[in-house]
């Protein structure tokens, strides 16, 4: 589903991100961990090209993004790589001037320009399949911040996304709220969602995703299945971290 | 012994200060005049800036010296110049004063100095205008002094006119094809529009009247003293070098002068001068014409600003590098100098290079574009103060900078902007007052004209106020309305949908 090949960011003169490789099988789920200024952040940023990056290429579903492209050509590309992938911030950004249900067909109505009757109705599946049905009509600064997040996802799935990026998705739940949303990725799996998650919480993600990649100092230090990750990591490193963070 | 003396020394010393002081002041003859555009009256010597000249200047020199006192001159405004003399804070106005019927009711007035005439003035090229009949019939506009013998004669007859308050923008308009004629005292006449190649006269002069000096009523001594020495100075003919001197001297003057030099007295020359009379009715009416104007004023203006305040905003913050300088430096610029200077400037300068626009589509458009300047920064701090997130959540579903702008960012500013732009609405309603030195008939132009006919500046006043409170408080409070409405329909849709739960 997704290459990424020695990508390098800067911002200035620093590297943030110093040539980082990672492969994400289509319908399989990765999940990213790192402590805060790892740059795990930033790498996802990169995937959905809200930051340019400046070595290396990422391809994604065939749309190829390279560090030597002109800014138009980037931009192009950028573009058709957001079709495809669909993120989940870590602040959400709901559009507080809009309902629920209009945060979910504002893009599949103006971009996908799918007629609004239809964009309507698949939003109410989808608001259906996160539990928050009832709240179509409502703003979004009515809702708890875990409806809040259910929007979000709900938001980016109207856009029919092949890949999915998360942004520390439990920050602000309770462990009876992680459960819960953890048993909602699960069911994206079977729909034909690959999904990336950048977590602090290893509980989270040990039963959910594939493959772990740890991070550290914008580099890839650990990456392999979920198991031999947490319970026989390679690197000294990734075992300090794996052992703080239980 | 010696502080008691030394005491008293001293007091006697004050004493006699006091009395010296009494005794100068007594001696200074305070008089009111306007001096801009004040030629040949009283006006700016162009050689020599601190200094006043005017044959009116000669003449109070002469009065004074016949009454052996100190004339001081008072700079004041033409259009006020009745209501500031009754205030105190001259003796006398000596400024080409018409005693009128309606002005004598305010203020007394000594015997006249001058017979003037009127003189209608037509550009050069002008076919169709040959007395000042052939206006009223054409449906023709001509311009005026406020206030004056002449715009009373022309509202009296119905012919359209606008007041200026000087005659060089009056003159200057007639050139500029503003207006059609402009029909003033042959004094300012001679002065203003004589020498001018591009104006013509139209027809001789007519309607004679009188200039006097205008007095507080009770000043009795004062008058008598004035009208002595008015007789003085015709009599040893200093008056008449004067008028000479300016080129002012004519057989009118002749007739006016002649009893008096032959010695005989109370026969004092007089014309019938149009006076006006206040009629609350017309009054209300001519207000609520002006009312329109300052309506239509601010919100034309306002439109203007909000369509070209948003895309200065956008350029000056988001904008490539080399569309911000220019937005800063049009909005530095217009914020930086007085909307009065801007309004001149484009009345005035604009016709140089051709470009000629009506006092109303001028201060529509000065209003405009100097609003503009405040407006893009009440968005441009709307604009900044929105999350990072919501640009970039609109981007990640897939929108283009403009959608994104337009459905995401727009939508959320303006509930932010929506405050600060009723307060500059409210700004501007106001500030549509400054229309006024380009001689467009808004409201507070209204106020002036009327209030100075009138001399009924409380009473006027608290309509004026009214007015202006009739059109901004429904304002403000559809903008209240709007605002809740924008920031309650979440908090209704939660207490909806609690109830239904």
């Amino acid at each position: 589903m997704i290459q990424v090949q020695g990508l390098i960011k800067r911002a200035g003169k620093n590297e943030i991100l110093h040539g980082i490789n990672l492969e994400v099988a289509a319908q399989s789920v990765l999940g990213i961990i790192g402590a805060s200024g790892s740059g795990k952040t930033t790498l996802l940023r990169c995937l959905n090209g809200l930051e340019r990056i400046d070595g290396g290429s990422i391809e994604c579903d065939g749309v190829r993004l390279e560090a030597g492209l002109t800014s138009s050509a980037y931009h192009e590309r950028v573009r058709a790589l957001r079709r495809k992938v669909g993120t989940v911030f870590q602040h959400l950004y709901l559009f507080p001037h809009l309902t629920v249900l209009g945060n979910l067909i504002e893009a599949p109505v103006h971009v996908l320009r799918v007629p609004r009757k239809q964009a309507e109705a698949e939003a109410y599946e989808l608001l259906a399949a996160v539990g928050l049905k009832q709240a179509a009509r409502r703003y979004p600064e009515s809702l708890s911040g875990g409806e809040q997040q259910r929007v979000a996802i709900a938001r980016a799935l109207a856009m029919h996304p092949g890949l999915l990026l998360f942004d520390e998705p439990t920050s602000a739940l309770d462990p009876r709220r992680s459960a819960e949303l953890r048993t909602l990725f699960r069911g994206f799996v079977p729909r034909g969602h690959t999904m990336v998650i950048v977590s602090h919480s290893i509980s989270f993600l040990a039963g959910l995703a594939d493959n772990l990649l740890y991070m550290e100092g914008g580099e890839v230090v650990e990456y392999g299945k979920t198991d031999t990750v947490l319970n026989s990591p390679r690197d000294p490193r990734t075992k300090d971290f794996v052992a703080q963070a239980k | 012994m010696t502080t008691g003396r030394s005491f008293s020394i001293f007091l006697s010393a004050a004493f006699l200060m006091l009395l010296t002081c009494t005794a100068s002041a007594q001696q200074v003859l305070r008089w009111g005049a306007d001096p801009s555009g004040g030629a040949p009256y009283i006006y700016t010597d162009p050689a020599n800036p601190d200094r006043y000249i005017g044959y009116e200047k000669e003449m109070v020199d002469a009065l004074a010296a016949a009454m052996k006192r100190q004339p001081e001159f008072v700079p004041t405004d033409w259009e006020s110049i009745v209501s500031t003399l009754e205030r105190g804070s001259f003796d006398i106005i000596v400024n080409g004063l018409e005693p009128t019927a309606d002005r004598q009711q305010q203020i007394s007035f000594s015997k006249p100095y001058y017979v003037f005439e009127q003189q209608l003035t037509v550009r050069k090229d002008e076919a169709r205008i040959h007395t000042i009949k052939d206006c009223l019939t054409l449906h023709l506009v001509v311009g005026t002094l406020g206030n004056t013998a002449a715009s009373r004669y022309l509202q009296k007859e119905g012919i359209t006119f606008r007041s200026y308050p000087d005659p060089v923008a009056a003159y200057r308009d007639l050139e500029l094809k503003r207006i059609d004629g402009v029909l003033m005292d042959v004094p300012m006449e001679m002065y203003y529009a004589r020498a001018n190649p591009a104006l013509k006269q139209a027809g001789e002069p007519f309607l004679r009247g009188t200039y006097n000096i205008g007095l507080r009523k009770g000043d009795d001594a004062l008058k008598q003293a004035v009208d002595e020495a008015i007789d003085q100075i015709i009599r040893d003919g200093s008056l008449e070098r004067i008028l000479k001197k300016w080129n002012l001297w004519n057989e009118a003057q002749v007739e006016m002068q002649a009893p008096i030099v032959a010695g005989k007295q109370g026969e004092t020359i007089s014309y019938d001068l149009t006076s006006v009379s206040f009629n609350w009715r017309q009054a209300i009416g001519r207000l609520a014409r002006a009312a329109l104007v300052t309506v239509l004023l601010a919100f034309g203006a306002m439109i203007i600003a909000v369509l070209l305040g948003m895309p200065l905003a956008v350029g000056q913050s988001m904008g490539p590098g080399w569309l911000q300088k220019p937005c800063t430096l049009y909005i530095e610029f217009f914020r930086g100098t007085p909307v009065l200077v801007q309004l001149l400037f484009l009345y005035f300068g604009l016709p140089a290079i051709g470009i000629r626009m009506s006092g109303t589509l001028t201060a529509l458009i000065g209003l405009g574009l100097n609003y503009a300047a405040y407006e893009s920064q009440v968005y441009r701090a709307a604009l900044e103060a929105l999350p990072r997130g919501q640009w970039e959540a609109a981007y990640s579903l897939g929108m283009s900078p403009l959608l994104a702008f337009r459905r995401i960012i727009l939508p959320q500013a303006f509930r932010i902007a929506l405050p600060p732009m009723t307060n500059d609405f409210v700004s501007l309603f106001k500030d549509t007052s400054v229309a006024y030195v380009i001689s467009v008939w808004e409201l507070a132009t209204a106020y002036r004209e009327l209030a100075n006919a009138s001399g009924q500046f409380l009473l006027l006043g608290v309509t004026v106020s009214a007015f202006y409170l009739l059109m901004s408080l429904p304002l403000a409070h559809l903008a209240r309305r709007l605002e809740q409405r924008l920031r309650n329909r979440q908090a209704l849709e939660v207490s909806e949908s609690e109830v239904a739960a």
